[in-house]
């Protein structure tokens, strides 16, 4: 049975929920309704507010200190102790964008395969790939070059919203982790850039690729902001590079 | 919440200081224990700022919505840190042992009674039987399942939920119609 579509289950689900007696999968698969359907999310606020006094009346407990500094820390990495600067701590690439980056890998060269007759498959051009991933670890931005081109193509899967005066930026790590500005890139769903050398020298040694949003106009030196995209940049022929 | 669904980090430090004392009470009065409950607050504000901007035009109240969140982490905590333990044992003397019911006069409902914001809430809950009422409160306060609530209110499973249910309905005709 579809409970969504009845709201006096709506309603009683609501109710448990605001109780706290909806647990496990049930309680994940309301979560899940009510932002998704208004509907729910309205009944389920009702049912808040009508319990909601019954909180007012417990006397405030100051929390620690340290509490505090744990969350800022948690969320911004915010420790005194870090000597490292705090991009470096960026560069171990999360679980999410790694395996992303494994599978496009994998995929897109058996894509070119496949749409391409087998003795054309040492014709392939030579490029360079960027599969890189959101900070949630989601596709966000594929950038791909020529090996010996100076564009850059560049497809958004996910738009990052930027403030006015600000650009994405993209950057190249090494193995080492250093990074390397490229230059700034459009924000929008497609785009393609000039690169200032080829791509050969610009992305040799790249192991990764990096964007991260910096005011217009500016060529930094290092990221003023975590990274908004990253991912690793794959080199897509079948010869080693001399 | 919109400056935070922003990134504004000034702004989730002045929530922290607004209502995190309020929250973390919301964790004690579950969980009985400072340390995890300041670990469950931590996880609230990550929580807030991960989901500020999906919550924030939808919420008239957002102190009831960090409330809510708050009792299911807590609850959340519970399950995982409860150790299973029947409410009633034998130890090795063969003597008899059981957990207590906790204090009524210590449930917030002595706090209602005085309380002027809560006296609607309070005239609608009076109005329920005790056992039912104890019911809702042991499940909102102290973070009880339906199973557990059968085992400390030695009622069959079938009963409390139609309890809990049965309850919340005349709970909401209540605070609706003499709202």
């Amino acid at each position: 049975m579809n409970w969504h579509q009845h709201p006096d289950l709506i309603n009683q689900l609501a109710a448990e929920y605001a109780l706290g007696t909806l647990r496990g999968l049930a309680r994940q698969r309301f979560e899940t309704m009510m932002h998704k359907r208004p509907d729910v999310m309205h009944t389920s606020i009702a049912w808040q507010t009508r319990l909601s006094p019954l909180l007012e009346t417990l006397p405030e407990v100051s929390p620690h200190e340290s509490t505090w500094l744990k969350i800022s820390s948690r969320l911004w990495q915010r420790v005194e102790a870090e000597k490292a600067p705090w991009w470096r701590r960026l560069l171990a690439p999360p679980l999410a964008a790694l395996v992303l980056g494994l599978m496009m890998g994998a995929v897109l060269p058996s894509l070119w395969q496949a749409r391409n007759d087998p003795e054309k498959l040492t014709q392939l051009p030579e490029s360079y790939v960027g599969v890189l991933a959101t900070q949630t670890g989601k596709p966000g931005l594929i950038v791909s070059s020529l090996r010996q081109g100076i564009t850059v193509d560049i497809k958004q899967l996910a738009a990052v919203s930027i403030a006015d005066g600000n650009t994405l930026y993209l950057w190249t790590v090494d193995k080492a982790g250093k990074l390397s500005p490229v230059g700034p890139v459009p924000n929008k769903k497609f785009s393609s850039v000039q690169l200032p050398e080829p791509a050969e020298k610009v992305f040799f040694s790249a192991v990764e690729l990096a964007v991260s949003i910096e005011p217009v106009g500016l060529k930094p030196a290092s990221p003023s902001q975590p990274f908004v995209y990253r991912g690793l940049c794959g080199k897509l022929w079948r010869t080693p590079a001399t | 919440m919109s400056r935070i669904a922003l990134g504004d980090r000034d702004a989730l430090r002045s929530l922290y200081d607004c209502v995190g004392g309020k929250l973390l009470a919301v964790a004690l009065r579950v969980l009985h224990n400072r340390d995890m409950a300041e670990d469950v607050l931590q996880e609230v504000f990550i929580t807030i700022w991960n989901q500020a901007a999906r919550h924030h035009t939808e919420l008239a109240q957002p102190l009831a919505w960090l409330c809510v969140i708050t009792r299911n982490r807590s609850i959340d905590m519970l399950r995982k840190n409860r150790p299973e333990v029947s409410l009633n044992w034998h130890d090795a003397d063969g003597e008899e042992h059981s957990h207590d019911a906790p204090d009524e006069r210590e449930t917030p409902l002595e706090s209602l009674l005085s309380s002027e914001a809560g006296t609607h809430l309070y005239d609608c809950l009076n109005a329920l039987d005790g056992a039912q009422k104890q019911a809702l409160f042991l499940a909102y306060f102290e973070g009880l399942t339906h199973s557990e609530l059968s085992a400390r209110m030695k009622r069959p499973l079938g009963t409390i939920k139609a309890w809990v249910r049965r309850s919340l309905m005349r709970l909401k005709v209540c605070l609706d119609t003499e709202a």
